[in-house]
């Protein structure tokens, strides 16, 4: 019969019921005997993210809040043991995958994201779907989401934010005409230093430079997606806010990357899906790592509040260094006519 | 060896060392010194900010420059020459097939207390050496 990991969802061959370890991952899995007058109580999780992956579209939510997608298709046959009863309708009660004894507790309602589910559901349907509901219902969304299958998440941000790239870098182009015109006309009444620099701007919004813009797109917004979600994981960490590890992290940061397919709208496009983008991080970050929109915001600002105590700091320097050189002319101009 | 055990040996920690790696390639290889770009705080304020240098610290490292990238920034040079360490330390690990070590949750947060520590000790280098 054909087994799936319950951690990793990969599947395997086996020829018995029981425990037994995942090929692929290593996790010990516990397979029950539909046969069996009574069920065994399972052997407790190895680690949380084992306990809290449920099999895909098996089961409703708690407390009677509808699913991601009602219209889910069932699971593909080859995930069904042969032998067992079909999987149950995906409208149906939540209970086990096939061959499975549902992991003690319950898994709080988590289901996968219909994006996760693409080779079922179809491509751009489920692209769309995801979309409205990170974009709509994000804290309902991040709250019952597996972390698990990061990697959906992160196609999801870098297909998305690719094309909000794309656009935006296709419209600076259109629009770069104008601009360079404009710039041409500051930089021809500023020093050689600076008009270099506005000279050089210029120069990014040439058809060679958004050519690159629009190739380098996806692995820039890979890079992103993956910096982005290191750096507010190890903050969380700092705040004792990582209870899923890097995968919580990584869910959050790449779904709410798709914002960023937002730079399609022409001129506030960047700006919207920059605000957007953050408010549905914090609260994503919230839900996928169960710590609440407090820490949340306060690991996504982190870094904005470190700068601007960098930048006060600076500042305050720079207002002393003045001040200092202020002195140092008052007393050059006292000791001046006294040298002369 | 499966499709599925062939995608979960690319996880997370080989996607963070092929960043680095690219980020070797680009600092050797591309002219990313010679984009036109100004820190704000040093174009506003005149002052450098706590980044300031590290692409420079970066690009000299990777011309095997070591004094001209501590110049430019330490901490730059530090995160350039660990990063690359990581990569290739990665790339080693999946040649012999070891496992990625488990790194305790205590010490890692430790690790980037001594981060931020870091960031702001390079910052007030900077200022001291090139404000």
């Amino acid at each position: 019969m054909i087994a799936r990991c319950a951690r990793c969802q990969g599947t395997f061959t086996t020829d018995r019921f029981g425990a037994q370890s995942c090929p692929h991952c290593g996790t010990t899995l516990h397979l029950a005997d539909p046969g069996a007058p009574a069920a065994a109580p399972p052997p407790p999780p190895p680690a949380p993210e084992t306990a809290a992956a449920p099999g895909p579209w098996s089961a409703p939510p708690p407390s009677g809040a509808p699913p991601f997608g009602a219209s889910s298709p069932p699971l593909p046959p080859a995930a069904a043991p042969p032998g067992l009863p079909p999987p149950p309708p995906p409208a149906g009660a939540w209970g086990p995958p096939p061959g499975w004894t549902p992991p003690p507790p319950p898994p709080p309602g988590e289901l996968a994201a219909p994006f996760a589910e693409r080779a079922t559901r179809g491509f751009f349907p489920s692209l769309v779907e995801t979309a409205k509901l990170v974009f709509t219902r994000p804290t309902d969304f991040f709250r019952r989401v597996r972390v698990d299958q990061s990697g959906s998440a992160v196609l999801f941000g870098v297909l998305l934010a690719s094309v909000g790239t794309m656009a935006g870098a296709l419209y600076g182009w259109l629009g770069g005409a104008a601009s360079l015109a404009a710039m041409e006309e500051m930089a021809a009444g500023l020093p050689d230093t600076q008009a270099q620099v506005f000279r050089g701007l210029g120069g990014l919004m040439g058809g060679a430079f958004t050519f690159g813009q629009v190739i380098m797109a996806p692995l820039m917004a890979l890079i992103g997606i993956y910096l982005s979600a290191a750096l507010l994981h190890l903050v969380l960490m700092l705040l004792h806010a990582t209870p899923r590890r890097f995968d919580g992290t990584l869910t959050a940061v790449g779904y709410s990357y798709g914002l960023f397919a937002l730079g399609v709208v022409p001129v506030c496009g960047s700006l919207v899906a920059l605000v957007w983008y953050l408010a549905v991080l914090i609260m994503g970050l919230g839900e996928t790592q169960r710590c609440g929109p407090g820490k949340a915001a306060l690991a996504v600002f982190a870094p904005v509040i470190l700068a601007c105590l960098c930048c006060c700091g600076a500042i305050g320097l720079g207002a002393s260094g003045f001040v200092q050189a202020m002195k140092q002319a008052a007393d050059a101009a006292k000791s001046g006519p006294t040298n002369l | 060896m499966t499709a599925a055990a062939t995608a979960r040996r690319f996880g997370h920690p080989e996607v963070f060392a092929a960043i680095a790696a690219l980020s070797f390639l680009a600092a050797r290889f591309l002219p990313v010194l010679s984009l036109p770009y100004t820190c704000p705080a040093r174009g506003l304020l005149g002052i450098p900010c706590a980044t300031c240098g590290m692409t420079h610290a970066f690009v000299a490292l990777a011309h095997g420059d070591l004094g001209a990238a501590l110049t430019a920034s330490p901490l730059g040079a530090a995160l350039a020459a660990g990063a690359w360490a990581y990569a290739l330390a990665d790339l080693g690990r999946l040649a012999l097939g070891r496992p990625f070590p488990a790194l305790p949750a205590g010490r890692l947060r430790a690790a980037t207390a001594l981060g931020v520590v870091a960031l702001l000790a390079n910052w007030a280098w900077l200022l001291a050496h090139q404000a």
